[in-house]
C-alpha cells in the first residue's frame, strides 16, 4: 500500500514537473539498441546504466528521453529498430553490438540529422564519406591487466582460472590483458582458460568454474552474463572473483576483489557535446584506463586481501595510464622470437638500453622465455657486420627483426625484400615497407624541457653540450635543449663540441673539461659516452641532464634529470601487428604527448619553480601551445 | 594438478552434480513419452522452475528454506505440465508444436518476472553439500560421491523409483497401454487422458525441479535463460535412452562427464609448457558428437518406442 | 497428421469453412487478451501496445516490407520443415542448417568473389548455401536410416555442433582481417562481394529477391510433394512406414532423403539471409529462425503453400512485436512470453478446425459411400 502510494505521489510530482516545463526546450531524444538484457549484468547493463546516467546528470526526462530496445541478437530487426529511430528524427542512436555495424553504415546516409554510434568498433566511415556514425570500444585488456596483477599478487595456490564464453570480442582482449598482468606480477602463477562456447549459459560457467577450482584454482575471473554461476562457485570454495564490464561487487561483496566497470557516460556525453556543436559523427572513442569510461572499482572492504594488492593495482593502472604498460590485445598464438641488433651495448644506459629492458619487461608480460624469445647483438656499430646479423635473424625464422640504427637502413631495406614473411623494424627512421616498421623519438621535445631547466639551474649561465655527431636522435636532442635554455635564460651562453663518436668516452670527457674549463656548470649530451662527461662534471660538482634511459642510477647527485625514451607502447603494439599478420607499414613517434617520453628525476635537491616549469613545458609541449623545433632556424 | 586421484574424483564428483537436472527432466520426460506424449516445453518449464525456486529462496523474495524452494518448482512446473496436458490431451493440439509455445512462454515469463520482481541477479544459500560421517572423509569415494547436495541423491533414487513404477506397478502398466495403444487401453477401461494427465503434469514437476536443482542446488543464482538449451538435450537423452531410466542415467551421466573433461582439456591445454593448441569451441562440441557416436554403436537395444507416441487419442463415439 | 493435411488443396486452406479460417483468429486475440492482463499488470496500455503491434507489421508500405523480409527465411525454413514432417522425420535442426549453409555460402562467395562472372557466383553462393544444409541434414538423416539413430536426439546435438562450429569459424578461421587489425576481434566474417548480394525491391526497405526465391520453392516444393513419385513416396513413408515398405519403398532412402531436402531448404533459407539482409555473417545470426519455422510449418498445415500466410503472419508477429517493445517500452521477455502464448493458443484451437472438417468428411463419406471406400483402401 505504502509503496503504491509512494510511486502516485511521484508520478504526480513528475506531471507537475512535466507540466511545469511545457515551454521548456525538446528533449533530446536517444534511442538505444541492446543485444542481450538490460539488466545482463555485463555488457548491455553497462550501457543502458550509462545512459540513465546522462540523463540523470542532464535533468531527467524532460532533457532526455530514451527508448531502449533490448534482447536484439537478430540483426535484421535491429536493423529495422534503427530505422524507426531514424524516421521518428531521433537525435542520437546507439546500437550496442558491433554485428549492427554492416546495417547501420547502409542506412546512416539515410538519416543526415541522425547521429549513430556503435561498437565494439573505431569504424566511422569517415572514409567513405558517412559523416553522422561515431564508433567506441573499450581497451578492455587494459582492466584485464590491472585485475591480472592483483590476481598475481593474492593467489596462493599459484593457479587461476579464466571462464571466457566465446575467444572473441571484448572477452578475449580481457582475458589477454589479464594473463598479462598475472605475467607481470607473478611469473610462477599459472592461468587456466576455458569458454564455455555460449554467452548466456551460467550452468555451464558453474561447471567450468568448479574444474578451474578443482584443478587448484583460488582466482577466477571471467566476462558475460554467464558469470553469476563462475561467482558463485568461486564463492563457495572461498577464493576471489576478478570482474569485468559491471561492478558486481555490489553482488558479491565478499568475493569480488576489484571489476573494470564501463562507464559509457563520458562517451555518450561526448557524443551529445560534439552534436550541439554541430559534429553529427565521425569521432571514435577509444576509452582507455582511467580516462572516466574504463575505470577501476577496487573492493577495499573485503576482508582478507591484503592492501598492497590493491596498492599494486593502483600502481599498475597509474603504469598504464602513463603508457609504461601496453598490455597487448592480440597475443602470438605460438611462441614469438624477436631479434635486435644494437649498436651499443646493452648497458649503456642509453640508446640501447633504453629498448632492450622494454623488451624484458616486455618478455615478462608475455609470460617469459617460452612466450617471447629475445635474440640480440650488441656493439655492432660497423653496419656490414650488423647487415649480416640482420639477414642471420631474417633467415633463422625470427618473427620481428629490430635494427636499432638510423645508420642500418639502406641494408635493411634492401634485405626485407628477401624475406617477405618476416617483420623488421628500424629507428630512428620514419620511411616504412610493406614488411618494415619505424620508429623515432621526438628527442627534441625532452631536449626542451631538460633546456628549460638547465637555463634555470645554472649560475654561471654557460652550458655546456657534448654530442656525438651531428645527425639523429642526437641532433633532435641537442637542438631541443638549446632552444629549451633560450626559453628560460635567454642570456646562458651555449657551449656545442661533437666527438665524432658515439662510444668515444675519453672523448666525452676531454670534451666535458674543455666546457667546464670555459666556466660550464651544467652539462647534457647524447650517446653512451657521456658517461665520461658525466663523471667530469660530477668531479666539477656541477649538474648533469641525460637522455634515452634513465642515467641518475650511478651519479644520483649530479644527474637533475632524464628524459626516458619507452619504447614499451611501440615494442608492444608491433609484435600485436605482427600476430595479426601485419609485418610493416606503421611508423611511431615517442612524444610527451603519446607517453612515449617521460622526465625521470634524480637525486638532485632542485628549487619547486624549476621542477613547475619543466611540467609547464611539457604541459605546453603536449598541448601543442610549444612546438619544438627539430631543426634551428640557420 | 599434480594430485591426479584427487582431480579423478572432482571430475566424477562434477559429473554427477551436473548430470542432476538432466536426470530430473530426463526421467520426467520419460514418463510423458512412455504414455504418449512429447512435451518439447521441458526447457521453458524448467526456467519457470529455477525462477520460482530461487524467488522462494532469496532474501529478495520470500526468503524461505530451500525445501520451500523445492516445492515451489514442483507447483509451478506442475501447473505448466497441466497446462500442456490439457492443450495436448484434451485439446489434442500438436504436440511439437505446443512443446516450442511452453517453451517460449517460460522463457519469457520468466525473464519478465526475474526482471519485475528481482530487478538483476539473484543470488542465494542454496542446498548445501552434506557431509556424512566417515564416508565423506574416504579417499577418491569421499568427494566423488559423499559431498553432494541432497537433490544430487534424490535424482539418482529416482532412477530405481522410475523403473519400478513403470514396470512393476499397475500405474506402470497404464502408461506404457496407453502408450502404446491407447485403443486397447480404451477399451479395457483405462482412461487415456486421465493417465496422459498425470504423466504430462509430473513430468512437468519433474523439469520444475531439475531447473530448481539448476537454480538453488548447483549454480545458486538465476539469470535469464539460464538453462541455455538443457531442457532440449533432456529431451534428446530419452531417445538415447530409448525410454529406459537406466539408460537415460547413463546417457546424462555419459554428457554430463564429457562436459566436465572438455573443460579440462581446456584447462590442460592451458597450461605452461603444453603446446597443443585445440580451438576450444571445438572441444565443447565433443559431448554432443560423443552421445550421437555412441548410440551409433549401441544399436542393439531393444526398441521400445511407444508407438502412440505424439499421436492424440480421441475415443471412437459410441 | 490431421486428416485434412493428406488431402490438401488450396482452396481448402485458404478458406471455404469460415469457422476453420475464423478459430486460428479467435486463438489470437485469446492470446492477445491474455498478453493484456500481463501488461496491465506490467502498468502498460494494452490497446497502444497492440496498435502499435499492428501498425508495426502492417501500418504501412514499410511495415509490411519489413514483415515480409522476416518472412522470407522463415518461409524457407518452414517448407523444409514440411519436407521432413511429411516424411516423418522430426526435424529439429532447421537452426543449425540454416547457420551452416549462411557459413558455407559466405565461405564460398569470400573465397571465389572476383574469380567468377557476378552472376554465376551469386547463383552458385545460394546453391552452395542449399547443399551445405543439405549435407547438415543428411548427417541425422542417414543416421536415422542406416543406425536407427533418433533423429530429434541427433538434430538437438548437430544444433549446438553446428553454433559451435560457428563461434570457431568466425572468431578464427574466418574472422575479418578488419576486426583482428582493429584489435576488436568481434566475431564475424568479412562483408561478403557485393555481386552476391540479393537485389532490394524496395530500397532503403529490406525487402530483397528472396521473398520470390521463397515464394518460387514454396510452389516447387508442393509441386515435388504432390505431382511427384519421389514425393508420394517420402509421403508415404511418412504416414505409414509398414505400409510403404509393403509397397516396396525403401524406407531408409526415402528418411533420408526427407531431412537432406529439408537441410537443403534451411540452408538455402541461411544463403538467402546473409546474402539478402546481413551481407556478412556475425555471431548471433538469424538465432532462433530455425525453431520459429517449425511453428510456421505446423501453422501451416505442413503443406508448403499454407507456410506462405503462416510465414507472413509470424514475421508480421515478430516485426510488430518489436514495434511494441519500442513504442511501449516494455520487457523483450514480455514479447517471447505473448509469442509462446500466441503459439499455444493458436494450436491449441486446431481442434474445432479438425472436429468441423471431420464431420463434413463424415457426411461427405455418407453421401458417397464408393469414394470413401477407395480412399481407404
Amino acid at each position: 500500500m505504502r509503496r503504491q502510494m509512494l510511486i502516485s505521489l511521484l508520478i504526480v510530482a513528475l506531471l507537475v514537473a512535466a507540466l511545469g516545463s511545457v515551454s521548456a526546450q525538446e528533449p533530446i531524444k536517444v534511442g538505444l539498441i541492446l543485444p542481450s538484457s538490460g539488466n545482463d549484468l555485463a555488457w548491455s547493463q553497462s550501457m543502458y546504466e550509462g545512459l540513465l546516467a546522462v540523463q540523470e546528470a542532464m535533468g531527467g526526462e524532460s532533457a532526455l528521453q530514451i527508448t531502449y530496445i533490448e534482447g536484439m541478437f537478430d540483426v535484421t530487426a535491429a536493423t529495422e529498430a534503427m530505422r524507426d529511430f531514424g524516421d521518428e528524427g531521433y537525435d542520437l542512436v546507439i546500437a550496442h553490438g558491433a554485428q549492427y555495424g554492416t546495417s547501420l553504415f547502409e542506412l546512416a546516409p539515410e538519416y543526415p540529422e541522425t547521429s549513430f554510434a556503435w561498437g565494439t568498433a573505431s569504424d566511422t566511415g569517415a572514409d567513405r564519406g558517412i559523416t553522422n556514425v561515431f564508433a567506441y570500444g573499450a581497451r578492455a585488456q587494459e582492466g584485464g591487466y590491472v585485475n591480472g596483477v592483483m590476481a598475481g599478487l593474492l593467489t596462493k595456490s599459484n593457479i587461476i582460472g579464466i571462464v571466457g564464453p566465446v575467444p572473441a570480442g571484448d572477452a578475449i582482449l580481457y582475458n589477454n590483458g589479464f594473463v598479462q598482468g598475472v605475467n607481470a606480477s607473478n611469473p610462477d602463477a599459472e592461468v587456466l582458460i576455458t569458454y564455455t562456447g555460449s554467452f548466456g549459459d551460467t550452468a555451464a560457467a558453474a561447471s567450468a568454474a568448479q574444474a578451474h577450482i578443482a584443478a587448484g584454482a583460488d582466482i577466477l575471473t571471467g566476462s558475460a552474463q554467464q558469470v553469476p554461476g563462475a561467482v558463485e562457485a568461486i564463492q563457495s570454495a572461498k577464493g576471489y572473483w576478478f570482474a569485468t564490464d559491471t561492478n558486481q561487487a555490489e553482488v558479491w561483496p565478499d568475493t569480488v576483489v576489484a571489476a573494470q566497470v564501463y562507464n559509457w557516460q563520458p562517451v555518450i556525453q561526448a557524443m551529445l557535446d560534439a552534436r550541439a556543436s554541430g559534429v553529427k559523427g565521425g569521432i571514435a572513442f577509444q576509452p582507455t584506463l582511467g580516462d572516466g569510461a574504463l575505470q577501476m572499482a577496487f573492493n577495499e572492504a573485503l576482508e582478507g586481501v591484503p592492501a598492497e594488492v590493491f596498492e599494486a593495482g593502483r600502481a599498475a593502472m597509474a603504469r598504464i595510464m602513463a603508457k609504461e604498460v601496453y598490455p597487448l590485445g592480440t597475443l602470438p598464438e605460438e611462441q614469438f622470437r624477436i631479434a635486435i641488433v644494437m649498436p651499443s651495448s646493452i648497458t649503456d644506459l642509453a640508446w640501447s638500453q633504453a629498448i632492450f629492458s622494454a623488451l624484458l619487461e616486455l618478455q615478462q608480460q608475455l609470460g617469459g622465455p617460452e612466450k617471447l624469445e629475445i635474440a640480440y647483438t650488441e656493439g655492432m656499430f660497423d653496419v656490414t657486420a650488423a647487415a649480416q646479423a640482420l639477414r642471420d635473424y631474417a633467415e633463422d625464422g625470427y618473427d620481428l627483426v629490430i635494427a636499432h640504427g638510423t645508420q642500418y637502413g639502406t641494408s635493411l631495406f634492401e634485405l626485407a625484400q628477401d624475406y617477405p614473411e618476416t617483420a623488421f623494424a628500424w629507428g630512428t627512421a620514419s620511411e616504412t615497407a610493406e614488411n618494415i616498421f619505424a620508429y623515432e623519438a621526438n628527442a627534441e621535445q625532452g631536449g626542451y624541457v631538460n633546456g628549460v631547466m638547465a637555463g634555470l639551474l645554472t649560475k654561471s649561465n654557460v652550458i655546456g653540450i657534448v654530442g656525438p655527431v651531428p645527425a639523429g636522435d642526437a641532433l633532435l636532442y641537442i637542438n631541443g635543449f638549446q632552444q629549451g635554455i633560450k626559453a628560460s635564460n635567454p642570456d646562458a651562453e651555449i657551449l656545442l663540441t661533437y666527438t665524432g663518436s658515439f662510444s668515444d668516452t675519453a672523448a666525452a670527457a676531454e670534451a666535458a673539461q674543455t666546457q667546464i674549463a670555459a666556466g660550464a656548470d651544467v652539462l647534457s649530451g647524447s650517446a653512451q659516452q657521456v658517461i665520461g662527461a658525466i663523471e667530469a662534471i660530477q668531479a666539477a660538482g656541477g649538474y648533469w641532464f641525460g637522455t634515452q634511459s634513465d642515467q641518475s642510477g650511478a651519479w644520483p647527485q649530479t644527474v637533475v634529470a632524464s628524459q626516458v625514451f619507452n619504447w614499451t607502447p611501440v615494442l608492444g603494439r608491433m609484435v600485436e601487428l605482427v600476430a595479426t599478420g601485419v609485418y610493416g607499414g606503421e611508423a611511431y613517434s615517442l612524444t610527451f604527448a603519446n607517453g612515449g617520453l617521460k622526465i625521470v628525476y634524480g637525486g638532485v635537491d632542485i628549487p619547486a619553480e624549476v621542477i613547475d616549469a619543466a611540467n609547464a613545458a611539457i604541459e605546453a609541449i603536449k598541448s601543442g601551445e610549444i612546438v619544438v623545433l627539430q631543426q634551428l632556424p640557420e | 594438478m599434480t594430485d591426479i586421484v584427487g582431480v579423478i574424483s572432482e571430475i566424477v564428483r562434477l559429473t554427477l552434480l551436473f548430470a542432476t537436472p538432466f536426470l530430473f527432466a530426463s526421467l520426467g520426460e520419460v514418463f510423458a513419452q512412455r504414455s504418449g506424449v512429447l512435451n518439447l516445453g521441458v526447457e521453458g518449464i524448467m526456467l519457470m522452475g529455477a525462477f520460482f525456486a530461487i524467488f522462494v529462496v532469496s532474501d529478495k523474495g520470500l526468503a524461505l528454506s530451500p525445501w520451500a524452494g523445492v516445492l515451489a518448482a514442483l507447483i509451478v512446473g506442475g501447473l505448466m505440465g497441466l497446462a500442456m496436458a490439457f492443450v495436448s490431451v484434451t485439446l489434442q493440439a500438436q504436440q511439437g508444436i505446443s512443446g516450442i509455445g511452453f517453451t517460449l512462454f517460460g522463457q519469457g515469463m520468466s525473464s519478465l518476472l526475474f526482471k519485475v520482481l528481482a530487478g538483476g541477479v539473484i543470488t542465494v544459500r542454496g542446498f548445501q553439500p552434506i557431509t556424512f560421517p566417515v564416508l565423506s572423509g574416504l579417499p577418491f569415494f569421499g568427494t566423488a560421491l559423499f559431498q553432494h547436495n541432497i537433490l544430487v541423491y534424490i535424482a539418482f533414487a529416482l532412477v530405481p523409483i522410475s523403473v519400478w513404477v513403470l514396470n512393476r506397478t499397475s500405474f506402470g502398466l497404464q502408461v506404457r497401454a496407453v502408450g502404446q495403444n491407447p485403443a486397447a487401453a480404451d477399451s479395457v477401461g483405462v482412461s487415456v487422458a486421465r493417465v496422459r494427465y498425470i504423466t504430462v503434469t509430473l513430468g512437468g514437476m519433474m523439469a520444475g525441479l531439475a531447473g530448481a536443482s539448476l537454480s538453488i542446488a548447483i549454480t545458486n543464482v538465476f539469470q535469464e535463460n539460464m538453462t541455455a538449451g538443457a531442457g532440449f538435450i533432456a529431451v534428446a537423452l530419452v531417445y538415447f535412452g530409448a525410454w529406459s531410466p537406466w539408460r537415460v542415467m547413463g546417457g546424462a551421466l555419459l554428457f554430463s562427464a564429457a562436459s566436465i573433461l572438455q573443460n579440462f582439456v581446456q584447462i590442460f591445454n592451458s597450461l605452461r609448457g603444453v603446446t597443443i593448441n585445440i580451438p576450444p569451441n571445438l572441444l565443447i562440441m565433443v559431448p554432443y558428437v560423443l552421445i550421437i557416436v555412441v548410440l551409433i554403436f549401441a544399436r542393439e537395444r531393444k526398441r521400445v518406442e511407444p508407438a502412440a507416441l505424439t499421436k492424440p487419442f480421441e475415443r471412437e463415439e459410441g | 497428421m490431421s486428416p485434412m493435411s493428406s488431402r490438401p488443396r488450396l482452396t481448402r486452406l485458404l478458406g471455404g469453412d469460415p469457422v476453420a479460417a475464423l478459430a486460428p483468429l479467435v486463438a489470437v486475440l485469446l492470446a492477445l487478451s491474455v498478453g493484456a492482463i500481463i501488461l496491465l499488470a506490467l502498468g502498460k496500455n494494452p490497446i497502444e501496445a497492440y496498435s502499435a503491434m499492428i501498425n508495426g507489421a502492417f501500418g504501412d508500405d514499410r511495415s509490411l516490407f519489413r514483415t515480409l523480409t522476416r518472412a522470407t527465411p522463415l518461409l524457407l525454413v518452414a517448407i523444409g520443415i514440411c519436407v521432413a514432417f511429411r516424411g516423418g522425420m522430426i526435424n529439429i535442426g532447421a537452426e543449425g542448417q540454416l547457420f551452416i549453409g549462411a557459413i558455407s555460402a559466405t565461405a564460398f562467395s569470400l573465397a571465389l568473389s572476383g574469380r567468377l562472372p557476378g552472376g554465376l557466383l551469386a547463383i552458385l553462393t545460394l546453391i552452395v548455401g542449399a547443399a551445405a544444409g543439405a549435407i547438415w541434414g543428411a548427417v541425422p538423416g542417414i543416421l536415422k536410416a542406416r543406425f536407427d539413430v533418433n533423429e530429434i536426439l541427433s538434430t538437438v546435438m548437430m544444433n549446438e555442433i553446428a553454433i559451435q562450429l560457428l563461434i570457431y569459424l568466425l572468431s578464427g578461421p574466418m574472422i575479418d582481417p578488419e576486426q583482428v587489425k582493429l584489435g576488436t576481434r568481434v566475431p564475424q566474417s568479412s562483408a561478403l562481394p557485393e555481386d552476391v548480394w540479393l537485389g532490394r525491391l524496395a530500397p532503403p526497405s529490406q525487402i530483397h529477391i528472396g521473398l520470390f526465391i521463397a515464394l518460387a520453392m514454396a510452389v516447387i516444393v508442393y509441386a515435388l510433394l504432390w505431382r511427384t513419385t519421389i514425393g508420394y513416396r517420402i509421403r508415404a513413408v511418412g504416414e505409414n512406414r509398414d505400409a510403404a515398405r509393403y509397397a516396396g519403398i525403401s524406407v531408409p532412402r526415402y528418411l533420408a532423403l526427407s531431412l537432406i531436402l529439408s537441410g537443403a531448404l534451411a540452408g538455402l533459407a541461411g544463403a538467402v539471409e546473409v546474402t539478402g539482409v546481413t551481407h556478412r555473417m556475425v555471431e548471433g545470426f538469424a538465432v532462433g529462425y530455425g525453431f520459429s519455422g517449425i511453428v510456421v510449418a505446423l501453422f501451416g498445415r505442413l503443406h508448403p503453400i499454407g507456410a506462405v500466410p503462416s510465414a507472413i503472419l509470424f514475421g508480421a508477429l515478430l516485426v510488430g512485436a518489436d514495434r511494441m517493445q519500442r513504442t511501449v517500452q516494455v520487457p523483450s521477455a514480455t514479447i517471447i512470453a505473448l509469442q509462446g502464448l500466441v503459439v499455444v493458443f493458436v494450436v491449441s484451437s486446431e481442434i474445432w478446425v479438425r472436429r468441423r472438417s471431420a464431420r463434413r468428411q463424415v457426411s461427405a463419406a455418407e453421401a458417397a459411400p464408393v469414394a470413401r471406400q477407395e480412399a481407404s483402401a
